[in-house]
Order: C-alpha cells, then structure tokens, then sequence
C-alpha cells in the first residue's frame, strides 16, 4: 500500500476578499501553487522533492500534513485523507517545517519537547525516554536544559527534527531539514534518515542539494512551476553528477555551478 | 492511547506559566502598575467621600472589585489573542494545528490557561486591594462568587475565541478586543453604578455580560447575596454562555479551516 498519495491535487493562493466565503472560489488573482499533482510514495521509502524556489515544495508537504488545504483532488496519508481524516492523518504523521523558530522561545529545550509530546499524545511513561532519544537522534543531549531562544539557527533545526520524531511517526515530513546544519552533522542526519526508512517509515522530504537527495532517496520527484516535471527511482540515477544533470535538464534551469566547474578546470 | 484533557491543559498551563515568570521586568512592571491603581483607588474613593455608596457598598471596595473584575476579562481576552498572535509570528501555530490534538480542544484549552493567568492577577488585585487598604470587611458567599466566576470566565473565553477567530482571519484580533473594551469601560459599570446611566445606555449596559458579571461579583463579594439573589444575574450570563462558547469554537474552527485553504495559518 502506498503511504502518501496525491491524486490530480490543485492548489492556489487566493487574494483575500473576504473574511469567511461561503465557498472556494479560485480567483483570477490567485497564486498557483500546483497543479494536477498526482504522485504516489510507497511504505518505508524516502522521496526527495527538488525543485527551484516557488516550485511547490513546501505546499505539498503542508498539504500532506493538513496544514493546507487542496483546491481539488485528494491527498491520502496511510489512507487517510487529509480533509475528511484529518485527526487521523495527524496522529500517523510528523512534520519538520523549515521555519526554524516555530518553538517557545523562553522554554528549554525539553520543556518545549514535553509540550509538544502531551499534544502528541505521547503517554506519560514514556515521554521522558522518548524525548532523551530524539535528543539523543538530533544531537542535542547537552543543550537540552537551554531556553531555545539562546539556539542557533542549526539547533534549532535539530530541534523541529527532533519534534517530528517525537510520536514515531510512520510518515515523515522534512522541509530542508539539514540547510543549517554543519558539515558533519548532515551525513549523520542522512543516515537517520535512511535508518527511519529502513524501519517502515515513509519520509517525503524537500531539498535542494543533490549530495543530500542521492545520498537518502530511493525515488526522486522534480517539481517545476507547480508541475511534476519528473519522477526517478534512484537506483537508475547512476551519481550525483547524473542526478544534477538530468535536474537542470528537466527543470531547463542554467546549472551555473556545472559551468563555473568547468571553466575552472578548463 | 491519548493523553487526558487535564493532562494536557496543565502542559499548556506550564508553559504560559515558565513564559510568564521568565519575562521577569514585564511581571515586576505588571505588579507594580497594579499596586499604583490601586492606591489610586484609594485616595478617589477617600476624595469623593464616605457619603457615596454605589449599590450599598464602600466606593473603595466597589472600585477594586469593579475594575479588577473587569481588567480580568478583557486582559485574559488580549492574553488569548497575544497568545494566537505569537503563535503566528513564530511559526508555532502551524505546527499546533498538525498535533493530535484536535484544534478545537488545543484553542479552548489554551484560552482557559490565558484567563488562569488572569485569575491569579485578580486575586492579587483584590486580595491585595482589600487587605494593603483598610476596608469594612466584606462577607463574601463563596458559592454565588464561584458560579458567578465560572460564567463570567466561560463568557470571556468565549469573546477571547471569537477575537482568536478574527486575529486568525484578518491578522488583527485586537481590533474586536478595542471594540469590547473602550465601549464596556462605562457601560458595564467598573467605576460606577449603571443606575446613573440614562435610559437607554442602561438598556445597552444590560444586554452586554460583562456587567451582569461585575455586579454578581459585586454582589456575592461585597454584599454576602445568595445564589438565590444573584440570579437576575446569573440566568443573563448563562444565556450568554449557552450561546456564546459553542458559536465562538465554530467560528473559530471555521476561520481556522478557511487559513489552510488560503494559506494564511502563519501570516501576521
């Protein structure tokens, strides 16, 4: 069975007119955000989405975790969908949003994952282990008695990672989890990542590094002005190199960095 | 297995409680400005003289609880909207809305923390009032200020849900919050009696619950009245909680439906 599934899923930004329409109406100044997705993520497999700024990345993600609302079609997660099921969809699935400072910032560290764990419904008994583990994931142990207002924009990070993880979720979302992250942090996370999958978890994560995507991805989706331009099954993607190659094929995109490679070789 | 409501409100009750007392200026600011009204209170009701006695009580007494009363109300309505505010401007209230709870129960939980906050000032308020300050002892009847209490609360919270609504609509839920308080500061009878007011303003003062609430409280604190007398009060303010406190969820929840269709759940 597939894990997320997006059937011909529309999404526009409308311009406010009024405070609560009567119904959804997509006006002719609305932002199109995606249009006539359809794309499928099997159990326990990881799918990147690449995609310039503004292709509708994050939008999908926010879609899958009923943050939004689709226009038209359907989102189902773990068969669930994401309108008429939304508490149900909220308990299979955690999301790690890219805003960094989506936490209380006079709390600690632990005093906002013990928050987030009451509302996650993670029991009493096991909240304390549960929340040493996903600091332990995340690597934030030693700073977990910290107000987060003192964190840097990498902890905080570890920290949304560290929140999605909370409830075990069977479907992860990730958006650029690992764009503050420092060098050796990020081939950790990646093995997370891969270990999570290598669980049962699906994980449906934003990106735009390519080391990243072909380090974790079994499948690669490229979204492109609100399109999906293109879908690969990793294991036919032979490198990173091929992997960017045929992203700035499909996207048409100029690869400044392949060009400015080349010329400093030449 | 889910975790119990009461769980879950003392975790919100926690976290506005250690972001409260961590913003230290903010609260030794708070509880100073307080003891100023209060004595400022004081030497007005010792200015206008021992001859008036609104609705058969001291003016110190009936100033303390009218204005503590009524600061309770409408500060636990901004501590709510503050609390939707702050919560869109960090980002948190995406993520509040993708937990297990059901985002009904997570709004009204955390409005009832806000107005927990409150509680505890205008405790101080009058508690403090009425002891720093000598006073002719009041003779409260606990039960009647308890129901009286109760139902003011759930009308605040209420009123607070429907500001949340329109903060979340419109990124500006204190503009309902001016509305409510700058027309019920001398309609509803905080620093004098509504008896004084013509016809037609009393006529207004009543359909608004806020009065009902002060003079019950007045009523039952001051005055020692019984459930039985208070309850030309307390049928008003029920009526208004029937009404009020499931209409204020639907529209919030509505609000919050059409923020994830437009996108707007994070604007500010």
């Amino acid at each position: 069975m597939d894990a997320v599934v997006f059937e011909a899923v529309t999404k526009t930004f409308p311009e406010p007119r009024r405070f609560f329409p009567r119904q959804r109406r997509i006006s002719q100044n609305a932002t199109l955000a995606l249009l006539n997705i359809t794309l499928s993520i099997p159990s326990a497999k990881v799918l990147v989405l690449l995609g310039p700024n503004g292709s509708g990345k994050t939008t999908l993600l926010k879609l899958a975790s009923t943050m939004f609302l689709p226009d038209t079609g359907r989102v189902l997660v773990r068969g669930a969908d994401t309108v008429r099921n939304a508490d149900r969809v909220r308990r299979t699935m955690g999301i790690a949003v890219a805003n960094e400072r989506s936490f209380f910032p006079r709390l600690t560290a632990r005093e906002n994952l013990e928050f987030f764990a009451t509302l996650e419904d993670v029991p009493r008994p096991a909240r304390s282990a549960r929340i040493m583990r996903v600091l332990d994931n995340t690597g934030l142990t030693d700073s977990a008695d910290v107000q987060v207002m003192k964190f840097s924009s990498g902890m905080y990070q570890r920290l949304g990672i560290a929140r999605a993880l909370l409830k075990q979720p069977s479907v992860l979302l990730l958006d650029e989890p690992t764009r503050s992250l420092d060098p050796n942090a990020t081939p950790q996370f990646w093995r997370l990542v891969r270990d999570f999958a290598d669980g049962g978890c699906t994980v449906l994560m934003a990106t735009h590094n390519f080391d990243e995507a072909f380090a974790v991805a079994d499948l690669v989706a490229v979204l492109h002005s609100g399109q999906l331009a293109d879908l690969w099954d990793v294991t036919r993607v032979h490198g990173v190199e091929d992997l960017r190659a045929r992203y700035f094929r499909t996207t048409g995109e100029y690869d400044l960095v392949s060009e400015l490679r080349a010329r400093c070789t030449s | 297995m889910k975790v119990g409501l009461l769980e879950k409100m003392l975790a919100i009750l926690r976290r506005d409680l250690l972001t409260t007392i961590r913003y230290r200026a903010a609260l030794v600011i708070g509880g100073s400005a307080m003891m100023v009204e209060i004595a400022a209170f004081y030497y007005l009701a010792r200015a206008v003289g021992p001859g008036f006695r609104p609705e058969g009580s001291d003016y110190f007494p009936f100033l303390v609880v009218g204005t503590g009363f009524y600061t309770f109300v409408v500060a636990g309505m901004a501590a709510f909207v503050a609390a939707v505010r702050d919560a869109q401007q960090t980002g948190t209230l995406e993520v509040l809305m993708t937990t297990s709870t059901r985002p009904s129960v997570l709004v009204l939980l955390s409005a009832v923390s806000a107005f927990s906050i409150s509680t505890v000032q205008l405790l101080l308020y009058i508690g403090g009032g009425l002891m720093l300050f000598p006073v002719r002892a009041p003779h409260p009847n606990v039960a009647a200020c308890a129901v009286i209490f109760i139902l003011s609360l759930a009308v605040a919270v209420s009123v607070g849900i429907l500001a949340g609504a329109m903060q979340i609509a419109t990124q500006r839920g204190g503009a309902i919050l001016t509305l409510v308080g700058s027309t019920t500061w001398f309609l509803t009878g905080a620093l004098f009696p509504v008896s004084v007011l013509p016809g037609p303003l009393r006529a207004i003062s009543y359909m608004i619950p806020i009065t009902h609430c002060l003079q019950g409280m007045r009523m039952a604190l001051l005055q020692g009245a019984s459930l039985a007398t208070v309850q030309g009060e307390i049928a008003p303010l029920t009526i208004f909680v029937v009404v009020l406190l499931p209409v204020s969820l639907v529209v919030f929840v509505r609000a919050l439906r059409q923020a994830r269709w437009r996108g707007t759940l994070s604007y500010y």
